[in-house]
């Protein structure tokens, strides 16, 4: 699949919600109305800040049934690769920026009984558009926010408009002060778990429940990746014949891009599998959630939106 | 007439405890957990498990163990069924059921089970005893029971029904199509078929 087409999108409005974080509104910048975006669902942005072009998801958090506004909120990272911090520091109201139209890799699921929802930090994004959503549906949810403490009061105040009657806690102490085997053991059948947040606790909730037999099916992450960078490597693109330089705060699907090479992608955070790249020399560092632990041992395959090489140069069937 | 090549024909395996289950309930039609129900190597210990006696003189139990190796006996089908269906509105996360009988009890057992949240993954059926079918009408809905031939009677309607391999798991029944439809009256010879 090639990379979707973008519409150009305005600035209508950017409001700090915390320190390091911020709500950006956009509109379309042609007039008009949006699609309907999926709940759970994100969209790919395109930043340009000079020559370097980063293309960067970022879940929706307006309500799936608003088409005049997409918003999104954007944490600024200490150690941004550069989409965040030219999003906070460079992006003003008016700009044009290209989007991506919305898709959903979180979805709700239509036959659960009960939607158990838990976030972590900015892990609540997409959780915001699954709200609205089963608030319409009539669906029963109960959702578990860990936050730092200085930052509960924002996420109070983000998930207010759907606390009246609902189970929702916003946990201010973090992992530390939740009762997480607790929460998961207590849940009736036909339940299912969604979990957004750092890796770590995306791992715990998951293998907590799995160990409680929760099935495979009942559980959905959504995950953005690890995109921290790490040091730089040569990548050899076999069939087109090119070799890309990997900087140390690129991911090999940006350096492809960077070079004019229509690499397939669709999530850009290693959960989709649409950039699935054969590899034919060179050791990989896994950093996806697609391949299985038996595939990522066998080492021959890479997800180029996250995964990196381990050595200096790897060789892959592209 | 006895391969249709209807491709919604469920299959069956033997029933094995799913290792990742916190606990695994098993629910039969008869007295006893049949042979050729459980997977090889597997003991019916590894359940809780509910059978049916199919008499009054039940034994009483007036506290029931929810336990592997506990065994609950219930005087009848629909005893259990309903017994089934208010276990599974209080039942967590975890649980897995299991049926073995007929086909018809496995696919009521397989809805109670939908019903309340259950998929796939948490479920698992064993089809033993009797090939006979449960036919549903399709022209007056009515329902014909325990049909071994390849034609039977509506309990419903009367019509000649045609016994096809389409099952539904809906409603746990194959499907029934009136046979002399176009020539009324031209009724093929039932043959013996699912016994």
């Amino acid at each position: 699949m090639s990379p979707a087409a973008t519409c150009d999108v305005r600035v209508r409005e950017i409001e700090p919600l915390a320190p390091g974080l911020k709500r950006f509104s956009f509109e379309p910048a042609h007039g008009g109305l949006f699609s309907t975006p999926p709940a759970g669902g994100h969209v790919m942005l395109t930043l340009r800040d000079g020559a370097r072009v980063m293309k960067n998801a970022y879940s929706l958090v307006s309500p799936p049934a608003e088409r005049a506004r997409y918003d999104i909120i954007v944490r600024l990272v200490a150690q941004s690769r550069g989409g965040s911090a030219f999003l906070h520091h460079k992006v003003a109201r008016g700009d044009v920026l290209e989007m991506a139209p919305p898709l959903s890799l979180f979805p709700v699921a239509a036959t659960a009984k009960k939607h158990l929802l838990i976030g972590g930090g900015i892990g609540i994004t997409p959780l915001l558009s699954h709200l609205p959503e089963l608030k319409a549906r009539g669906a029963r949810y109960e959702l578990h926010q860990l936050s730092v403490a200085d930052e509960a009061a924002v996420f109070e105040r983000l998930l207010a408009p759907f606390a009246a009657g609902a189970e929702i806690r916003v946990h201010g102490g973090g992992r530390a002060a939740f009762d997480m085997a607790g929460l998961l053991a207590r849940q009736p059948l036909g339940t299912h778990l969604y979990v957004c947040g750092p890796r770590a606790l995306m791992d715990a909730v998951s293998g907590t429940a799995l160990a409680l037999g929760w099935p495979k099916g009942k559980i959905h992450k959504e995950s953005f990746g690890d995109t921290s960078g790490g040091l730089p490597f040569k990548a050899v693109l076999k069939r087109s014949g090119i070799e890309v330089e990997v900087g140390a705060t690129q991911s090999l699907l940006e350096a492809m891009e960077a070079a004019g090479v229509a690499a397939p992608c669709l999530c850009r955070g290693g959960a989709c599998g649409e950039c699935r790249t054969p590899v034919i020399e060179g050791e990989v560092e896994h950093r996806d959630d697609f391949l299985s632990a038996e595939e990522k041992a066998a080492g021959t395959a890479i997800m180029t939106c996250v995964s990196r090489a381990r050595g200096p140069r790897l060789v892959i069937d592209l | 007439m006895s391969d249709q090549g209807i491709k919604s024909r469920p299959k069956y395996q033997p029933i094995a405890p799913e290792p990742a289950g916190r606990h695994h309930l098993l629910v039969v039609e008869g007295a006893e957990v049949p042979g050729g129900a459980l997977a090889e190597g597997v003991s019916p210990a590894a359940f809780e498990v509910w059978t049916v006696a199919h008499r009054s003189a039940v034994p009483g139990a007036p506290v029931m163990e929810e336990a592997a190796g506990a065994v609950r006996t219930f005087r009848s089908v629909p005893h259990l069924l309903g017994a089934l269906q208010e276990r599974l509105a209080r039942e967590r996360m975890g649980l897995r059921l299991y049926g073995a009988g007929t086909e018809p009890f496995v696919w009521d057992v397989f809805g109670i089970a939908q019903a309340a949240g259950l998929g796939r993954q948490e479920t698992g059926f064993a089809h033993v005893g009797t090939q006979a079918r449960r036919i549903f009408c399709v022209h007056c809905r009515a329902v014909t029971e325990n049909v071994s031939t390849s034609i039977v009677t509506c309990s419903g309607c009367g019509a000649s029904l045609f016994v096809r391999d389409h099952f539904s798991r809906r409603l746990a029944a194959f499907m029934g199509v009136q046979v002399d439809a176009e020539v009324p009256g031209e009724v093929p010879e039932a043959e013996e078929l699912y016994a």
